[in-house]
């Protein structure tokens, strides 16, 4: 038992005084946890020598003698600056690999949600929250995508009990905030979302950020402004064009696909843009009046615009991510390139 | 959806080439996503959202693109040679759910012979995706892809009586479709049926016994429109996803009917030469009714935020095939039969817009009329959890937030466990069929995979949601923040393994930095943690914040660690909403003095027990109480332990003497011997 201590301090003064690496404080610190005259632990160790049986006192005296002199001339060492990994010293590699200290890393999906929602909250924007598992009203009907609508096919939807289900995209807590306040609205939601739908391209559970501005007199060409200043921002250091092709969503009329030039190729054509210049960012559209009805906002009165993204499809454009599914397996040698 | 080029332009006047085709139909909403040559042709993927049926065919997409190139849409020749027996009198159709079949017009054609088609008609089908079968069935396709009417052509003999009744299904009934499936119909399926017995699946699929084969001479074309709904019912219950299906569920145009029919008809009786019989067969219980709608030139101009001209609206909707007219600031319209999706202004201002161009609206930015944008306080929340890990030196991981039901059971157990779990009615897999309630099963598959890729050093953490149902209606979904360490964990200098104390002083940070409330480390509480190396965090009311501790021997054979792994998890909720604002304390201005005290005592006694002991019974001058070392061994005898703890003495106004700070010490090591088991 007494012998098995010694090691134990041994091994614990030898591992200090490498991760002191010659820090003089540090050092010093050292020395009276060891050696110090009143409580280092070799006063300790010299008095259990007394409580030994005779037969052991011999080894134990030995081996406390080598370990004294062992601390002492390593604290010496230290002092003096002749240990090897000694910051300080004539003849000093200064090439040396330095310690190296913990450093974490925040997931590039959550990266991104920042730098979106600084972009936002300088435009006046709050950044608002709603629960994942939904119902059937917000998730679907408060959006004009009634049971039978056929939007419903290109959602498919993870159902749990109650009727409630795991909401496919951010835009029910549109309809939650509309119901709750009184326009001028400006919001951004992120958050998580689910679809039922597992292949190179997509997730079961991914993320997405949506926006609503709702106020008095807004027009097509805010929308326009206001999605352009915010994918000039977001991909400021690619510097790219932003294009809005109409297209369809139940909540908003009109509604606009927005593409921006292909980062990889600069708007030239390449595989990733299937040759056409352009990369399909972001959803939008000026909120269709019966959503507006749908929640009690005066559609005669207000007008208004939506807009929504996937994090992640972001995260993989603006760093090289090249699969979907290598985000959510906790992969830190992933996550690591993001400290 | 598959178009082929040559056709779509042959519907469109003058020559546009087809780059400018492809741009123009681009820019008024419907991308083109590929284009693949194919013969003298290409076929282009275009998207035809699901709101658009009506472009969902060949002619229907030539007029987007002809008044997207600003050319005109050609007129299309319906024009059928007649011979022979009225067609009335040789079949008969009667409606009887006039709610689900607003038209049925039948015509019919004898002498069918069943020829293939030529290779130009098989061409374009197959640049469209449909096989070709014979000539009478890939006309009726070829109509479909250039028309969007879905056609179906029966087997005229092999209908009981030549007669056609639509109808709701009778319960029990049961139709083999073409497909080779035998379909049990239920009441609201509505079916083509003849005298006797369902022949068809309205707008979905034909029926096997009415096919028309080799033996076929007379053919009963049908040309008809369906309600959406009960088309989409029926479709989804059988999981027949067809062409016809397809374009009924999203709303065909009403009048195209007798016009497919037509067209259908000439072009079955010039690739089989059968002849057309004279007159359409066309029952019609509810005819289209158009509605005419108004808006102001002005309110569309607001809306977009560009001066549009009116006479540009009018043009634009005429072009679309809407009649228009315009008196001054107002706009009056009659959108076309095949517009369905045309219900409110809004539905006008878009396709106004839209041609327009989004190009042409210019860009500016909506005036600020609400206060300095803020982050939902769960936000500031879960991120203040993310920055004090990240400042741990921990990486993020995101997980799935479903898991295994079979590890899910488990978590009964686990000492933050929420409620009762939430299983999904319909997971992917059987092994991500439950919500999670704790981060850590999650957290521990990935660091099994970091491990398996040959990492070595396993520090991760992931903040997230956990779900329970605790009854009814009433779901919770509590933010986690939760911790794994394995292997060399945070690879500090100087250690190799990751051990407890590593663990709690990780925790401890991120109690620190998270703004949580002071809790107390009691030892064990759960199944899934070492007995001796497992603590539950409680708070001054009991409630638990946190669990932390080295994942117990079962668990982690079950996982296949073969080295220790430690693992943490705290229920965010528990932290300050709000942090509270730092506050300055005056720096000492006089030295403090300090001094150690070596306590030997049972190992009953926790360290904590024992600082909580010296704190209270310590003179209040002593401001900090810290560990020096702790002894165990056979010189002190079995469960003994000595523990060197260092207070620090510190006066504000005056440097203290030893002497006072002795006599302080003297009282302490009397009062800690009467309290406590000990000996000093
Ligand atoms: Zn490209």
């Amino acid at each position: 038992m007494g012998a098995q201590r010694l090691d134990e301090v041994r091994a614990a003064f030898l591992a200090d005084i490498e991760s002191a690496g010659g820090d003089a404080a540090a050092v010093e610190n050292i020395r009276i946890r060891y050696a110090g005259r009143r409580s280092g632990l070799l006063l300790d160790l010299t008095a259990a020598l007394r409580e030994l049986p005779n037969e052991e006192k011999r080894d134990y005296g030995r081996a406390l003698n080598e370990l004294k002199k062992l601390v002492a001339d390593r604290l010496e060492a230290a002092k003096s600056g002749a240990h090897t990994r000694q910051a300080s010293g004539p003849g000093f590699d200064v090439t040396l690999p330095g310690l190296t200290l913990p450093k974490g890393a925040q997931h590039p999906v959550h990266l991104v949600r920042q730098r979106i929602e600084e972009i936002f909250l300088r435009m006046g924007y709050d950044v608002e929250d709603g629960p994942e598992i939904e119902d059937d009203r917000h998730n679907f009907e408060a959006l004009n995508i009634p049971p039978d609508h056929p939007a419903r096919d290109d959602q498919d939807t993870f159902y749990v009990s109650g009727g409630r289900l795991l909401r496919t995209h951010t835009s029910p807590v549109q309809a939650r905030v509309m119901e709750q306040r009184k326009p001028p609205i400006r919001i951004i939601v992120p958050g998580k979302v689910y679809r039922r739908d597992s292949d190179l391209r997509h997730s079961p559970m991914f993320h997405q950020i949506e926006g609503l501005l709702v106020d008095e007199g807004v027009t097509f060409g805010n929308l326009k402004a206001t999605l352009e200043t915010f994918l000039h921002a977001l991909f400021s250091e690619h510097g790219v064009d932003v294009r809005f092709r109409p297209s369809y969503f139940p909540f908003t009329e009109p509604s606009a696909e927005v593409d921006i030039t292909c980062i990889f190729c600069g708007g030239s054509g390449c595989g990733v843009c299937s040759r056409s210049g352009w990369i399909e960012i972001l959803g939008s559209g000026m909120v269709d009046p019966r959503v507006f009805e749908g929640v009690g906002v005066d559609a005669d009165r207000y007008t208004g615009f939506a807009f929504g993204l996937g994090l992640d499809r972001v995260a993989m454009l603006l760093y090289g991510i090249p699969d979907l599914r290598q985000l959510f397996v906790g992969d830190q040698r992933l996550t690591r390139q993001f400290a | 959806m598959k178009f082929d080029l040559e056709w779509l332009r042959q519907h469109i006047d003058g020559d546009t080439d087809a780059d400018t085709l492809s741009e123009a139909l681009t820019h008024c909403g419907f991308l083109v996503e590929t284009r693949d040559p194919s013969g003298q042709s290409e076929i282009w993927d275009v998207e035809a959202t699901t709101n658009r049926p009506d472009v969902m065919c060949h002619r229907g997409l030539a007029r987007e693109a002809a008044l997207a190139v600003g050319a005109r849409l050609k007129a299309l020749d319906t024009t059928v040679e007649e011979t022979g027996e009225q067609a009335e009198n040789l079949a008969s159709v009667e409606i009887q759910d006039e709610d689900l079949c607003s038209r049925y017009v039948g015509r019919v054609l004898r002498g069918i012979r069943l020829v293939e088609s030529p290779v130009w008609l098989k061409e374009r089908l197959e640049r469209c995706g449909v096989r070709p079968i014979n000539a009478v069935v890939d006309a009726t396709n070829y109509v479909l892809l250039e028309t969007g009417q879905p056609l179906h052509a029966f087997d005229l003999d092999r209908l009981e009586d030549r007669t056609i009744v639509v109808r709701r299904a009778h319960k029990g009934e049961v139709l083999a479709t073409l497909d080779g499936e035998d379909r049990k119909l239920e009441c609201d399926d509505l079916v083509i049926a003849d005298r006797n017995r369902p022949v068809a699946l309205a707008g979905v699929m034909g029926g096997a016994d009415s096919e028309i084969g080799e033996e076929t001479t007379d053919v009963l074309l049908e040309s008809a429109h369906f309600e959406a709904l009960s088309v989409r019912r029926t479709s989804r219950r059988f999981g027949m996803h067809t062409e016809a299906s397809h374009r009924f569920e999203r709303g065909a145009d009403p009048l195209m009917a007798p016009v497919a029919a037509d067209l259908a008809a000439r072009l079955i009786s010039q690739l089989t030469g059968a002849t057309v019989s004279p007159g359409r067969i066309d029952v019609c219980p509810r005819p289209w009714q158009s509605k005419e709608m108004t808006f102001s030139v002005s309110g569309v101009s607001r809306f977009a935020g560009l001066e549009i001209a009116g006479d540009e609206i009018v043009r634009i909707l005429e072009a679309l095939e809407f009649r228009a007219g315009r008196d001054g600031d107002v706009i009056t319209c009659v959108p076309p039969s095949f517009r369905g999706d045309i219900e409110r202004v809004a539905d006008l201002y878009e396709e106004i817009i839209r041609h327009i161009g989004y190009d042409a609206v210019p860009a500016v930015l909506p005036i600020l009329r609400t206060p300095p944008g803020r982050r939902h306080p769960n936000w500031e929340l879960v991120d203040r959890g993310r920055r004090a890990a990240v400042a741990c030196g921990l990486t993020e991981a995101v997980t799935y937030a479903f898991i295994d039901p079979q590890v899910d059971q488990r978590l009964e157990s686990w000492p933050l466990c929420p409620g009762p779990s939430i299983p999904l009615a319909n997971p992917l897999a059987e092994t991500q069929g439950t919500m999670r309630r704790s981060l850590i099963p999650g957290l521990l598959a990935a660091a099994r995979e970091n491990l398996n890729q040959g990492e070595s050093d396993i520090a991760l953490f992931e903040e997230g949601r956990v779900f329970s149902n605790p009854e009814g209606d009433c779901f919770e979904e509590p933010e986690y923040l939760s911790v794994v360490l394995a292997g060399g964990g945070l690879a500090l200098p100087g250690r190799d393994a990751v051990d407890f104390l590593e663990l709690k002083g990780v925790v401890e940070a991120l109690l620190r930095d998270g703004a949580f409330p002071e809790v107390a480390w009691q030892r064990g509480g759960s199944p899934w943690l070492d007995e001796a190396e497992g603590a539950v965090l409680v708070d001054g009311d009991g409630g638990v914040v946190g669990v932390a501790g080295r994942l117990g021997d079962d668990e982690a054979g079950r996982w296949g660690f073969k080295q220790a792994v430690y693992v943490a998890e705290l229920r965010l909720q528990a932290a300050a909403v709000e942090p509270p604002l730092p506050r300055f304390e005056t720096l000492p201005r006089f030295p403090a003095v300090w001094v150690d005290i070596t306590v030997e005592h049972g190992a009953a006694l926790s360290y904590a027990g024992l600082e909580a002991a010296v704190r209270e019974l310590s003179d209040q001058l002593v401001t900090s109480v810290s560990l020096v070392g702790r002894f165990t061994g056979k010189a002190l005898g079995p469960d003994r332990v000595r523990t060197t703890l260092r207070l620090v003495y510190r006066h504000a106004e005056r440097s203290m003497t030893q002497e006072e700070v002795n006599a302080a010490q003297d009282v302490l090591r009397a009062a800690l011997v009467e309290r406590l088991d000990v000996t000093i």
